[in-house]
């Protein structure tokens, strides 16, 4: 039971207490457990930042559910395992999981090695497992328990080309890619949605996560003569080669994926990333009720902090792991079956998410075009930068 | 052509980068033969403290840097204090087990305290550019040039002329002879850390500075680049670890220019194994230089192992083998099969590192080959799995050792930073080669393990199969090293001069050894490769290699029962202490440190 959040099993508990006061005994040990549900994920390790984003996307989602009543009046808790995104310790993670009966549903990990070598044991044993973070095409070809929120690239990618080609008129572009399998993927949907909409690609450059000096990879850049810089990166890597980028006297235009959208990305970039374009699925001032609430509730929990794109998708995965136990009970069976049967569940990345059954994968994500202005991220108002 | 200049002043500019790091480490290689694995994580200390000064505490500039070196020089005094004094007298190895114990438990510590989270530093120059050639330059590149040059140039005037520098270099070439003449070799040693500390903190916080972020992630990547660059410039020497920097950032950018961003690290490390090879002193060694390493005996002294009495054994592995009958949970057993995999992979690297001295920091690279040759066999030409297991097996052992081969003629430390290079270029090969082994993406949907048609699914058939496999190669491996074999490769790791003049060849034995360990390490990865199903570029990485050489040391190097018995203690640890959760990474550093201060020739001993 470590990583269960001290404050919720508190607060739990108090509750319980409380509705123990009020219904008989039988009930109270109903309902006094907490529902459970495993993360598998990297605390410590070179990926624990993102770890620790998702903790903050859980719990603020877990509040919110506990204050609606929970599931049926019943707690929801995660355990969180650290999984150093090591292949070897997320399938012991993977049998633990398995192995433990009030676990009924998976959520993680964060790496592609790690998630898709547990994915076998999940299948095996029949525990749904839930990765809102894997893009990898082959992910939920897994098996039938395995699901995504993961916006798939070949839904995302068209996005940001239609932004960087029609919107904002770009013509001849370079496109610089972590060479990830989720960046290599992006890459490929993009170049063809981009050459779809009769943009030429000048030059594409994939760089390992550890690099940091671009000053080299942007000398390449400069020599291919494009208008245009597509940023497929994360907001550590994106910022350091926005700094370069102007650092080399590079002035074109940027647009970058959605993975860049933390306020991080303007702490590490300052000025650099000034101007630069971002397709995200959601934005600050955006009208939608499901996104204030996340943006308003996030702010409020962690001392006015805004969110990024990692803490909306684990809030958004909690959320829907709420919904889909609704429907499908503590059976774990059942919570595979509700999967299929979890309909318009609010999020704020698709706005309503439903599964497509046969991909076992939300399509439809939401589109926002946004622009760094002043050390703010704001919706494009259409002038060129 | 203007272009070529900006590759090479934007070589230059990185070089110049990673000349901080080098230059420390090439001070402490100077003094104590010792790679100091725990200098990136003493720049990633510098780099934080820097935060708390610049954010926190608004130092100006010149305050900062005082403050980062003189906290980073406590650091770097307690290390020398508490963690490589006391083992001066133990093993040679051991410091060097203890170096990344301590860089465990840094990394951690500062991890908890700041969060994982990058954060900005920001630069307290004024921003101004200045234009050369097709980029600019800022203030922040010339201070690390002047950091770096003037701390190098400082240095070499400290060694030569000095009087503690002379005691520096008198320890460097001979402690006991240095000791006679009254020399303070603990003193010498202390200031050697201060002052290497002291500057791997201000060069972590002005990196942090230039690239306005920093990060936990940030220390072993300037150890290896470090690393690399001390041992181009000739371990141990200064001003060659400056000129070996920037030849390595010139090569990177060249690299970069000609091949594209993607093959960046791969132009970095066949610097260092070509250097290695066609110079094995680095550079800039002279003629006169002493050899690195003594030209008798090794780093690997020799201890009483524990005797295990065979029907110990024979009881505990009949106890393992009947595990599964018994209601353990599954966990149990898939923490014990991921045991056994690392276990063949310790079998094969005591074989190399411990039996033959030759100690591989890249190991890891043999468990890709494998894993990729089983998982291509089966995927593609519909190889039976346990054939292709075998396959993989063979391959690791024939590309592996022909892979190491160039390396026959390094000894000692040169041995561990030539395998350490071969192993990220395997890893950068699979990344780059992508009409074989689909680079980035991965290979998915790896068949799971199969024997005579029988389909190997639950974790007891998988624990059963994966047991015996190490059970059968540590009886072989057992057989090996009591055989005349096992003596030649003894005899050759005692002393090689000693076993040359009595006729046994060197590249024959260190062939040998490695198509054995190849083997078992090949075997161990394409078993994980049906294991889990996908396997990608960073399923074995350094990590791993690190990992595993730590099982070694700590079992007792060339011991066999040791390499399985550290294999059981390395991988449960961390699961026992998941109770502790963030802290369980801090509390295993902790505890190796302490493993290897009390048993610095392994558990069970040196073979």
């Amino acid at each position: 039971m470590s990583n269960i959040d001290r404050r919720t099993l508190v607060k739990g508990s108090l509750a319980a207490m409380m509705a123990g006061a009020a219904v008989s005994r039988g009930a109270f040990a109903d309902t006094s457990e907490p529902i459970l549900l495993g993360v598998s994920g990297p605390l410590t390790g070179p990926n624990a930042q993102y770890g620790t984003q998702w903790k903050q996307g859980f719990d603020l989602a877990l509040d919110e559910i506990m204050a609606a009543g929970g599931i049926n009046g019943r707690k929801l808790a995660y355990q969180f395992e650290d999984s150093q995104s090591d292949p070897r310790q997320s399938v012991a993670i993977a049998q633990k999981f398995v192995s433990n009966p009030a676990i009924v549903l998976e959520l993680g990990d964060f790496s592609s090695p790690a998630s898709m070598a547990a994915s076998p044991i999940y299948q095996r044993g029949g525990l749904v497992q839930f990765g809102f973070t894997n893009s990898h095409p082959d992910f939920t070809k897994g098996g039938d328990f395995m699901w995504s929120t993961s916006v798939s690239q070949a839904d995302e990618q068209p996005l940001l080309a239609a932004y960087a080609v029609k919107r904002l008129g770009l013509k001849k572009l370079a496109v610089l890619h972590l060479n990830t399998d989720w960046g290599r993927t992006s890459r490929d949907y993009f170049v063809k949605a981009a050459k779809e909409y009769g943009a030429e690609i000048a030059v594409t450059e994939g760089y390992i996560a550890e690099e940091r000096d671009f000053r080299s990879t942007l000398v390449r850049v400069r020599d291919a003569n494009p208008d245009g810089l597509i940023l497929i990166s994360y907001y550590s890597d994106g910022a350091l080669i926005a700094r370069q980028a102007r650092q080399v006297g590079l002035k074109q235009v940027m647009c970058a994926a959605s993975s860049v959208y933390s306020p991080k990305f303007i702490e590490l970039g300052g000025e650099a990333v000034e101007d630069v374009h971002v397709g995200t699925r959601y934005f600050p001032e955006d009208t939608r009720p499901e996104v204030q609430k996340f943006i308003a509730g996030f702010k409020k929990k962690y001392n006015g902090q805004e969110p990024d794109a990692f803490n909306a998708y684990a809030y958004d995965a909690m959320n829907m792991a709420a919904a889909v136990v609704k429907i499908g009970g503590t059976d774990r069976k059942a919570i595979r079956d509700a999967f299929t049967k979890v309909k318009d569940v609010p999020s704020v990345i698709f706005g309503t998410a439903t599964f497509d059954i046969a991909t076992r994968r939300v399509k439809g994500a939401m589109n926002a075009e946004l622009v760094v202005r002043k050390g703010q991220f704001a919706l494009w108002d259409g002038k060129p930068t | 052509m203007s272009s070529w200049l900006d590759y090479t002043i934007n070589g230059l500019i990185v070089g110049n980068v990673y000349a901080l790091v080098a230059v420390g480490l090439a001070l402490i290689f100077g003094v104590s033969r010792l790679i100091n694995f725990a200098q990136g994580s003493i720049y990633l200390v510098g780099a934080y403290i820097g935060w708390v000064a610049v954010v926190q505490l608004h130092t100006p500039l010149p305050l900062t840097i005082i403050v980062v070196a003189a906290a980073a020089a406590i650091v770097g005094l307690i290390i020398e204090r508490f963690g490589l004094r006391p083992l001066q007298n133990s093993v040679r190895i051991a410091p060097l087990l203890a170096t990344i114990g301590i860089s465990f438990v840094l990394d951690q510590l500062v991890m908890l305290t700041f969060s994982p989270n990058p954060r900005a530093l920001p630069s307290q120059l004024p921003d101004v550019r200045f234009q050369v050639g097709g980029g600019t330059i800022g203030p922040l590149d010339l201070l690390i040039a002047g950091v770096g040059l003037t701390s190098a140039l400082l240095l070499f005037v400290f060694l030569r002329y000095s009087k503690l520098g002379w005691a520096v270099r008198a320890a460097s070439q001979d402690r006991d002879a240095a000791m006679q003449m009254g020399v303070d070799v603990n003193r010498v040693n202390q200031a050697v850390f201060g002052i290497a500390a002291a500057l791997g903190g201000v060069s972590g916080m002005l990196v942090g500075m230039y690239y306005n972020q920093i990060d936990t992630a940030m220390s072993l990547q300037a150890t290896l680049k470090g690393v690399v660059a001390e041992v181009v410039g000739g371990a141990g020497n200064v001003p060659g670890a400056v000129i070996g920097s920037l030849l390595l950032g010139l090569v990177e950018s060249y690299g970069v220019a000609v091949f594209g961003t993607s093959y960046r690290n791969l132009f970095a490390f066949l610097l260092l194994v070509v250097v290695l090879v066609l110079r094995p002193n680095g550079l800039f060694a002279s003629a006169r230089q002493a050899p690195p390493e003594p030209l008798t005996g090794t780093f690997i002294a020799p201890s009483r192992p524990v005797r295990i009495p065979w029907w110990a054994l024979a009881v505990a592995a009949a106890g393992f083998a009947v595990l599964p009958l018994f209601p353990v949970s599954f966990y149990v057993l898939q923490t014990l099969i991921n045991a056994w995999l690392l276990g063949m992979l310790a079998l094969s690297l005591t074989l190399v590192a411990g039996t033959m001295g030759q100690v591989s920091l890249g190991h890891a690279a043999l468990l890709a080959i494998g894993a990729y040759t089983s998982a291509l066999l089966s995927l593609t030409l519909n190889v039976p799995v346990g054939l292709a297991v075998i396959g993989g097996g063979l391959m690791s052992a024939a590309l592996g050792t022909l892979l190491i081969s160039p390396s026959f003629r390094l000894r000692g430390h040169y041995v561990s930073i030539a395998t350490l290079a071969i192993g990220e270029i395997v890893s950068l090969v699979i990344l780059n080669w992508e009409s074989v082994t689909r680079g980035p993406i991965g290979i998915s949907g790896i068949p799971p393990l199969s024997v005579f048609g029988y389909d190997l699914i639950s974790p007891t058939s998988i624990y059963w199969f994966s047991f015996a496999v190490m059970v059968v190669l540590a009886l072989l491996q057992g057989r090996l090293l009591t055989s005349h074999l096992g003596r030649s490769f003894r005899a050759i790791r005692d002393d090689d001069i000693a076993a040359r003049a009595y006729g046994l060849s060197l590249n024959r034995y260190k062939s040998l050894a490695f198509i054995f360990g190849g083997f078992a390490a090949g075997i161990s990865g394409g078993i994980a490769a049906h294991l889990y199903s996908y396997i990608n570029h960073e399923t074995f990485n350094t990590q791993q290699s690190i990992l595993a050489l730590t099982v070694v040391i700590l079992g007792g190097l060339g011991n066999v029962v040791g390499a399985m018995l550290g294999a059981v203690a390395l991988v449960g640890l961390p699961e026992v202490f998941r109770i502790a959760a963030e802290y369980r990474i801090l509390i295993y550093g902790i505890v190796l440190l302490l493993l290897v201060r009390f048993r610095p020739q392994g558990l069970l001993g040196t073979m």
